[in-house]
C-alpha cells in the first residue's frame, strides 16, 4: 500500500511544481519578451491569468459556504 | 480575541506595504496590481506540494503492523476463552 501512497505523492508534487513554474513564466517573465517570439503561443493570453485563479478561488469558497450550510441545516433537522 | 487583531494587523500592514509599492513605482505597475493574486497561487502551489513530500515520505512502520497484528490474535483468543466472540475476518 505504500507504494500508491508514493505514487500520489508524486503526481501531487508534480502537479504543484508544474502549476507554480507555468504561472511564474506567464505572469513575471512572459512581459518582458517580444510579442513574435514562439514561446508565446504556449501560453494563453493575459487575462486567463488573473480569471482562472480568481474563479478557483470564489468556486472554492461557494462551495465551502454550500458545504457549511448543508452541514448545519443537516443537524438542526437531526435535533428536531 | 488577540489571535483576531494580530491576523488584522499582519493583513493590515501587507496592505500598506503593497500599496506603497504601488505608489512608489520601483516595480512596473502592472505587476504590482498582479503581485498578491501571484502570492496566494503560490501559497497554494506550496501547500500542495507539501502534502504531496509528506505522502512521500510516510513511514508505514511494517514491524510494528506485525507485532501489532499478532497482539490481535492473541487477545481474540484469551477473549474467546473467557466466552466473549469478538472474531469476525
Amino acid at each position: 500500500m505504500d507504494l500508491a501512497d508514493k505514487a500520489v505523492g508524486l503526481l501531487l508534487s508534480g502537479i504543484s511544481l508544474s502549476v507554480f513554474t507555468y504561472y511564474t513564466f506567464w505572469v513575471i517573465i512572459l512581459p518582458f519578451v517580444d510579442t513574435d517570439h514562439f514561446v508565446h503561443k504556449y501560453f494563453l493570453p493575459q487575462e486567463y491569468a488573473i480569471l482562472i485563479p480568481v474563479f478557483a478561488l470564489v468556486a472554492l469558497l461557494c462551495f465551502l459556504c454550500m458545504f457549511v450550510g448543508y452541514v448545519m441545516l443537516k443537524s438542526k433537522k437531526k435535533k428536531a | 480575541m488577540k489571535h483576531i487583531l494580530k491576523i488584522l494587523a499582519l493583513l493590515v500592514a501587507i496592505s500598506a506595504f503593497w500599496i506603497g509599492l504601488l505608489q512608489a513605482s520601483v516595480i512596473p505597475e502592472s505587476y504590482t496590481w498582479l503581485l498578491p493574486l501571484y502570492f496566494i497561487v503560490s501559497l497554494g502551489c506550496y501547500g500542495v506540494l507539501m502534502v504531496g513530500v509528506g505522502l512521500m515520505q510516510f513511514p508505514t512502520c511494517p514491524q510494528e503492523a506485525l507485532l501489532l497484528h499478532q497482539d490481535i490474535l492473541e487477545a481474540r483468543d484469551f477473549l474467546k476463552n473467557k466466552g466473549v466472540d469478538v472474531g469476525s475476518n
